[in-house]
């Protein structure tokens, strides 16, 4: 008996086969396992195999940039509200399941913001100025607390463009802008109430301007769609 | 395996280069959140890829999406900019996604207990009305949770057998199992 046909009666082990075929084999099992392999077809396959599998991973596409652009104003919205909410995120964040939809997520959100921003309103109103702290403490940001009555403004006239283009627009992609807009417009309900209840709660006028934002670059989305 | 960076070249939804990735991520690290609309537009791609493939269910990704950005502008300040922002943003994308897993699963140590034995059925045919051919997504949405993890991490995400051990808490013996398996199975399905 030869000593390749001794080397064909024991084929590699699992380990050796997918070694072989990743390139983690350690040298010193590498040369016997490629001797192996250039003696035994099944051997060869089935490596090949292993290796033509992670080579296709590589060519995995990842998604295009623009299937995304409906999430954003929700990202926007939460990070905005952490804006006016001094506290730490891990302290305010409540675990979710992944069960739940986008939608409730975002009225949640919201909702506590609402709370949050009512007694941290009641705090600030003593305080100069309409800067706000970070989610950290430490960053201050120019407040948007005065430019709700701008935003609107852009807003109406983007959803005249809106409707002028309704028409001409795929009804999935309608459908998915007009279930947005409607997630915002709830937020913006929510803060107009809020807001007639404690006037001068500025934490909440700049959520109420942040809302008026994300309409606005939704609507700039759509438009520059188009 | 080199781990995989998010993401490059920018693109933006307008086509407009983004001008400096370290100008953008310094105004976003100031609290321009303009900045990080525009990080958004260039990774969330790729984020997306990530969260489909480790979650294998889409709308949890796209969820996740969401998560992991409020995560990382939420954590902006600890860039220190030694990466690319990419590779750091990939990194809380797998911790964001990681911490969702081990929610849902209650602990890290159950991604052990439901791997059927290797050659076994893990789900039935796909059904008869989809189309026959599997995409390779899909087959990696097929395998099991902790298979699916580790072989995301490792095969497609270049995590090292040791890093993905410290992840999970497992012996880097039972990554190798997992991954092995997981590769097995991948075949299986395509084969199929």
């Amino acid at each position: 008996m030869t000593g390749s046909r001794a080397r064909l009666d024991a084929h590699l082990t699992e380990e050796d086969r997918q070694g072989l075929a990743d390139g983690s084999l350690p040298p010193d099992r590498r040369a016997g396992a490629e001797s192996h392999v250039a003696a035994c077809a099944d051997c060869a396959g089935d490596v090949a195999r292993l290796h033509a599998l992670m080579t296709r991973l590589q060519e995995l596409p990842d998604a295009q940039a623009d299937e995304f652009d409906t999430l954003w104003p929700a990202i926007r919205l939460r990070i905005e509200g952490g804006k006016v909410v001094p506290f730490a995120a891990d302290a305010t964040t409540v675990r979710r399941t992944r069960s739940r939809a986008r939608l409730a997520v975002i009225i949640t959100g919201v909702a506590a913001a609402l709370v949050l921003a009512f007694v941290l309103g009641r705090e600030s109103r003593s305080r100069a100025g309409d800067v706000v702290a970070t989610g950290n403490g430490t960053t201050p940001l120019v407040s948007v607390a005065d430019s709700s009555r701008q935003y609107q403004e852009e807003v109406q006239a983007l959803l005249e463009e809106f409707e002028l283009r309704r028409a001409t627009m795929r009804p999935a992609t309608t459908a998915t802008v007009e279930r947005d807009l409607r997630i915002i417009d709830d937020a913006i309900d929510e803060l107009k109430d809020a807001l007639a209840r404690d006037p001068n709660n500025a934490a909440l006028r700049q959520l109420l301007a942040a809302s008026y934002r994300q309409k606005r670059d939704l609507l700039k989305q759509v438009d520059n769609a188009s | 395996m080199t781990q995989r960076a998010l993401a490059h070249p920018p693109v933006t939804a307008n086509d407009v280069p983004v001008s400096s990735d370290d100008d953008v991520v310094r105004r976003a690290q100031q609290g321009d959140v303009d900045a990080f609309e525009r990080l958004y537009r260039e990774q969330a791609p790729a984020v997306h890829a990530l969260a489909r493939r480790m979650l294998g269910n889409e709308s949890a990704a796209r969820e996740t999406v969401q998560d992991v950005f409020v995560r990382a502008w939420e954590r902006l300040g600890s860039f220190r900019g030694e990466s690319a922002f990419g590779t750091w943003l990939h990194r809380v994308g797998v911790n964001v996604i990681l911490n969702q897993l081990r929610v849902v699963r209650r602990d890290v140590g159950r991604f052990t207990d439901d791997e059927p034995d290797d050659g076994a059925p893990v789900a039935g045919p796909p059904d008869s009305g989809i189309d026959a051919r599997i995409d390779l997504d899909a087959a990696i949405a097929r395998l099991p949770a902790g298979a699916r993890t580790v072989f995301v991490l490792h095969d497609i995400e270049g995590f090292a057998h040791d890093e993905i051990a410290q992840m999970l808490g497992l012996a880097p013996g039972t990554i190798r199992a997992h991954l092995w398996r997981a590769r097995r199975q991948l075949m299986r399905y395509l084969d199929a």
